[in-house]
């Protein structure tokens, strides 16, 4: 099944409704009518006409530039909002706009969702009285086919239709052949050749139109008539399980927000314990009065059952978001979809003693709700790489992706790291291969007590764009005549103190550098 | 028998205290050891001595024998300050990276927060962070928390002026000399530690080392000829040589 809303186009600028008005797309010959109102179908124009006819019908003929990426996300937009009837809304964008195609719909798959509106024809009402209310002159058909319907919005004399099913072909026998959502030059060659309807297609040979015309054709028209499948793509994934509340009175606070979120997690816990899965990914569509639709996307880390957890989420993601700020006359529809299900055998937890399991499932718990609240980002762990240059040697990977095993490490490695390798002024060492004897570093001189290396670690060369220390602090990008990094020096010092440091001293005399810069990389505790 | 159940886990970890394995130090200590569900208090005795606290706090949770993760939350700007931890140099202190979830946070209001969500959630096997600034009535909430999780909670404190807190223990943390092998290179890292407050417990001071391979701390005073060995190699005593003649004097 499928229902067709026809948007009526907007734009920026303030447009006087009762006169007319037209968008205007530039076509062959000319710019050319590509949408208009009600004053202006009054005045005797029509789709398609060329502006120059159009200016000398009407008089002050308001015109403006078609924003085609303006309508697909209007489109998109709306579509969204009808995920309030059916989770699969899919709107007639994106390939391409222009007059012949009126790339200006949405498909809606009513299957197995108009029986919670007491049937096709009171849910077609409700949407129809729904668009009226946002301001949208909108022509609905339902259809077994997404062809049928898209002709029978178009092309039927009444705006609302229910069309029965099995009843495809007579009503689009009389329809004229652009009923078939076909390209403009197969549509004026059918014309040539004097086919007016698809009522005269419908009967004839196919053998000469497959040899004749492209595959396009008699793909249209068998789709229109339910011979072969037309799949929709859904502006959102369609979700896995889903429940949805329509509310009597709109609500606009957080706390009722996620007493009805707990409710419908409720609802989907029975599916998920029925399927032994559990949600992966959940998204919450709070549908607002005027039409706008709220989306929060929450992710788990694992798989997860629990209506307090994804409750706690919610509310979470409320107070970071902000959402509630702006809800306007309130939300009068609320959606949870589960949106990755996995696999997740039931468990029993009543006489299970706290062991390795539950702490896991806390743990999950636990980094749900830091990544919910501080950005998915902020929650890392360390991964190793394999690499000898200590910037390089590990990485802060999300939590929940796996790691490789730490090699134990064969030389001292110091606990903190810089964020990056910071100068050594004043280094006193000797020239070439010595430890440093004094160094300072932000400010402060350090006598070196003892030292311990070196450690040479040489440059990756196979990382043409790994740059030396030296010209990254220099700030010198060009970098001039040295294209790789140098061989790096490291020593593992202390001062009198105590504190102990990592410094490394960028080249070696003579062959690569005649002035070696130290520089601070880490400190050990 | 729920009833009992629900009580048996926490009462358990509440009184479980966390030695140090070092008589000296743990008979100051009121539990004989670092209390499980508490605050404690690691202040670097200077800010040069930031690493050196790191070091010790870090020491403390590689001892604790838990599959667990460890929490580690830090607010971003200590990265650039201070830079940050290193997981091969975790690795070689005995702490496997693997166990640690790290959180950096952009507010003061957020490092609290996640705090609080981490003792909460009793997932970890312990919480350590890094706060600057922290009143009497916040260090409460949050020495509760820790004992409604049994959980230890261990903060770095980098400020230079502490108010009063309800932390079970606070120790100042300074560098000292690393001990090292008879070839003079660089075997364990040494602490200058000092129990500045402890809960029904008495203050002290110690130089301690900590062994990375064994996850023990030990008394320096006792490995003295180690330490001293490399010194009268080198014949320039340090001025810290003072500080460790008088170790132990506790």
């Amino acid at each position: 099944m499928a229902s067709q809303a026809k948007t009526a186009k907007t734009s920026c600028k303030p447009v006087d409704p009762e006169r007319p008005f037209a968008l205007v797309v530039a076509g062959a010959g000319g710019p050319r009518i590509a949408a208009l109102n009600e004053a202006a179908e009054a005045a005797g124009l029509a789709i398609g006409e060329p502006v120059a006819d159009a200016r000398a019908k009407a008089d002050f003929l308001q015109l403006h530039a078609v924003d085609a990426a303006a309508d697909d996300a209007a489109l998109r937009r709306l579509a969204l909002w009808a995920t309030r009837y059916t989770p699969t809304a899919s709107p007639l964008c994106g390939d391409y706009w222009s007059e012949d195609n009126g790339a200006d719909g949405v498909f809606l798959d009513i299957e197995g969702a108009s029986h919670l509106f007491g049937g096709e024809e009171s849910l077609l009402a409700d949407l129809a009285a729904r668009l009226q209310r946002f301001g949208l002159a909108a022509r609905l058909a339902v259809a077994d086919t997404p062809g049928a319907a898209w002709a029978a919005s178009r092309f039927h004399r009444s705006p609302l239709l229910v069309l029965p099913s099995g009843r495809e072909a007579a009503v689009l026998a009389d329809m004229p052949i652009a009923a078939l959502r076909l390209p403009s030059e197969t549509r004026s060659a059918l014309r040539r050749l004097g086919f007016k309807t698809v009522g005269s297609l419908i009967d004839k040979p196919r053998a000469p139109f497959a040899a004749r015309f492209a595959a396009e054709l008699l793909r249209r028209l068998d789709q229109a008539l339910g011979r072969v499948d037309e799949p929709l793509v859904p502006t959102v994934a369609p979700p896995v399980y889903h429940s949805l509340q329509y509310l009597i009175e709109p609500i606009d606070t957080a706390t009722a927000v996620v007493a009805r979120a707990r409710r419908l997690m409720q609802n989907l816990v029975h599916v998920l314990l029925r399927d032994d899965a559990g949600a992966r990914a959940l998204r919450l569509c709070l549908y607002r009065v005027d039409g706008a639709v709220e989306t929060i996307d929450i992710g788990l880390t694992a798989p997860t059952r629990s209506v307090d957890h994804v409750a706690r989420l919610v509310e979470l993601k409320l107070e970071a978001l902000a959402a509630m700020e702006d809800a306007g006359f309130g939300f009068e529809a609320i959606g949870l979809a589960v949106t990755c299900a996995e696999p997740m055998p039931a468990r029993q937890t009543e006489f299970t003693p706290a062991e390795a399991g539950d702490r896991a499932e806390r743990c999950a718990a636990l980094i749900d709700a830091l990544r919910q609240r501080l950005g998915p980002s902020s929650v890392r762990r360390l991964a190793p790489v394999a690499s000898h240059i200590p910037e390089r040697a590990e990485i802060l990977p999300p939590v929940d992706s796996t790691t490789s095993a730490w090699p134990e490490p064969a030389q001292p490695r110091p606990l903190l790291l810089l964020p990056q390798a910071e100068p050594a002024e004043d280094v006193m060492a000797l020239i070439p291969e010595g430890p440093p004897r004094r160094f300072s570093w932000r400010g402060v001189t350090y006598e070196v007590e003892a030292s311990q290396g070196p450690e040479r670690i040489g440059a990756e060369w196979w990382h043409t764009s790994q740059r030396s220390a030296h010209s990254r602090a220099s700030g010198n990008s060009c970098g001039s005549e040295r294209q790789y990094a140098l061989t790096r020096d490291y020593y593992l010092v202390e001062d009198l103190g105590g504190h102990r440091f990592w410094l490394y001293r960028e080249g070696l005399y003579g062959r690569e550098t005649a002035a070696a810069r130290w520089f601070v990389q880490g400190l050990f505790a | 028998m729920h009833e009992l159940r629900r009580l048996l886990p926490t009462h358990e970890s509440f009184h479980k205290a966390l030695p140090f394995g070092l008589a000296a130090v743990d008979s100051h200590l009121a539990e004989g050891g670092l209390a499980g569900g508490a605050l404690h208090e690691v202040v670097p005795a200077m800010q040069a001595a930031f690493p050196a606290a790191l070091g010790f706090l870090t020491a403390f949770l590689a001892r604790l024998f838990s599959p667990a993760p460890l929490v580690f939350v830090m607010p971003a700007y200590t990265r650039r300050r201070h830079g940050r931890l290193s997981g091969h140099g975790l690795h070689a202190f005995g702490l496997n990276p693997a166990r640690l979830i790290l959180i950096e946070t952009a507010h003061r209001k957020d490092t609290l927060w996640a705090i609080a969500e981490a003792l909460r959630s009793a997932a970890p096997a312990a919480v350590a962070g890094l706060i600057d600034r922290l009143d009497l009535k916040t260090s409460q909430k949050l020495h509760l928390a820790a004992g409604d999780a049994g959980l230890p909670l261990l903060l770095l404190r980098p400020a230079p002026t502490l108010e009063a807190s309800a932390a079970a223990t606070r120790w100042r943390v300074g560098a000292a000399e690393a001990a090292r092998d008879r070839f003079g290179l660089y075997a364990r890292p040494r602490w200058h530690l000092q129990l500045e407050r402890a809960r029904n417990g008495r203050s002290g001071e110690w130089v301690v080392e900590y062994d990375h391979v064994a996850h023990r701390f030990s008394l320096a005073a006792a490995l003295a000829d180690s330490a001293f060995s490399r010194g009268a190699s080198d014949g320039v005593p340090g001025q810290n040589r003072q500080n460790l003649l008088q170790a132990g004097r506790s």
